[in-house]
């Protein structure tokens, strides 16, 4: 079974690389990038079963709070970008390169 | 084999649910979808024994951060003109899953290769939030207050970021 726990890890973190890649919408890239996230850390949980060790387990819940962090600040990106620009299409979101 | 039957549904509906999630068009189904998914995560969490990681997934992922962006996307009020028009989307997504999947085969390929065991737990006490804990507080103790500045840091950045006027 925990082998089915790697591939199903592996598989969950493809779907979140194509999303990421293939979306144009900024909440669905975000939602990729915590889906790749979630495989890592199902990956981690399983090889902590295996090990019988629970470092793994501490290694993930740090993970998840690096991912609270990083919502906090994606959706402060959220609010600033769609006042700015009032779209969520990704190639829309110049402001660093300067006024157009 | 009950384990294994629980395991292949949880399965199945987090790949489902998943696929659903970057194909959705509009993101209030993308992230309804996505709840599902951590969910089913964090019932394939309980299945191993490590029930405090469950909890934790359940309260921080399904329970804050999920709401935290299904309120942003109510507050937000997108209309159909505010989203992009991905005119290709499924192309895209064709495309590069084409391009993903030899990499992933591979891994796939070496995972069954591996020698990773399928045991039984044995330990009762393993994974319990005492064992998480009396691990977290004597060998992690320094990534722990690091990821308390992390916050910090995070929390004071959202604050200055969603301010009206610089």
């Amino acid at each position: 079974m925990l082998k089915g726990y790697m591939i199903l890890s592996i598989i969950l973190f493809s779907i979140g690389i194509v999303g990421l890649i293939s979306r144009r919408n900024i909440i669905v890239m975000y939602m990729s990038i915590e889906l790749l996230l979630n495989a890592v850390n199902l990956s981690l949980i399983a090889i902590s079963a295996d090990l019988a060790d629970s470092s793994a387990q501490v290694m993930s819940l740090i993970i998840i709070a690096i991912a609270a962090s990083e919502a906090a600040l994606f959706m402060s990106l959220f609010v600033v970008l769609f006042r700015n620009r009032a779209s969520l299409d990704v190639n829309l979101f110049t402001i660093l390169g300067g006024k157009e | 084999m009950q384990n294994e039957i629980l395991f292949a549904i949880l399965e199945l509906i987090s790949i489902i649910s998943s696929v659903v999630m970057i194909s959705a068009h509009r993101p209030i189904d993308s992230a309804l979808s996505f709840i599902v998914t951590l969910i089913s995560i964090a019932a394939l969490f309980a299945l191993v024994n490590a029930t405090f990681l469950f909890v934790v997934q359940i309260i921080i992922y399904a329970g804050a951060i999920l709401s935290l962006i299904l309120f942003i996307i109510m507050f937000l009020n997108i209309k159909d003109e505010n989203l992009p028009d991905e005119k290709y989307k499924n192309r895209w997504l064709l495309g590069t899953s084409i391009i993903i999947t030899p990499f992933s085969l591979i891994l796939i390929d070496l995972i069954l290769r591996s020698d990773i065991a399928v045991h039984a737990l044995r330990d009762e006490k393993f994974g319990t939030i005492k064992d998480v804990g009396a691990t977290l507080f004597s060998q992690w103790v320094l990534p722990f207050e690091l990821v308390s500045i992390l916050l910090l840091v995070a929390l004071i950045g959202a604050v200055t970021l969603s301010k009206k006027e610089a």
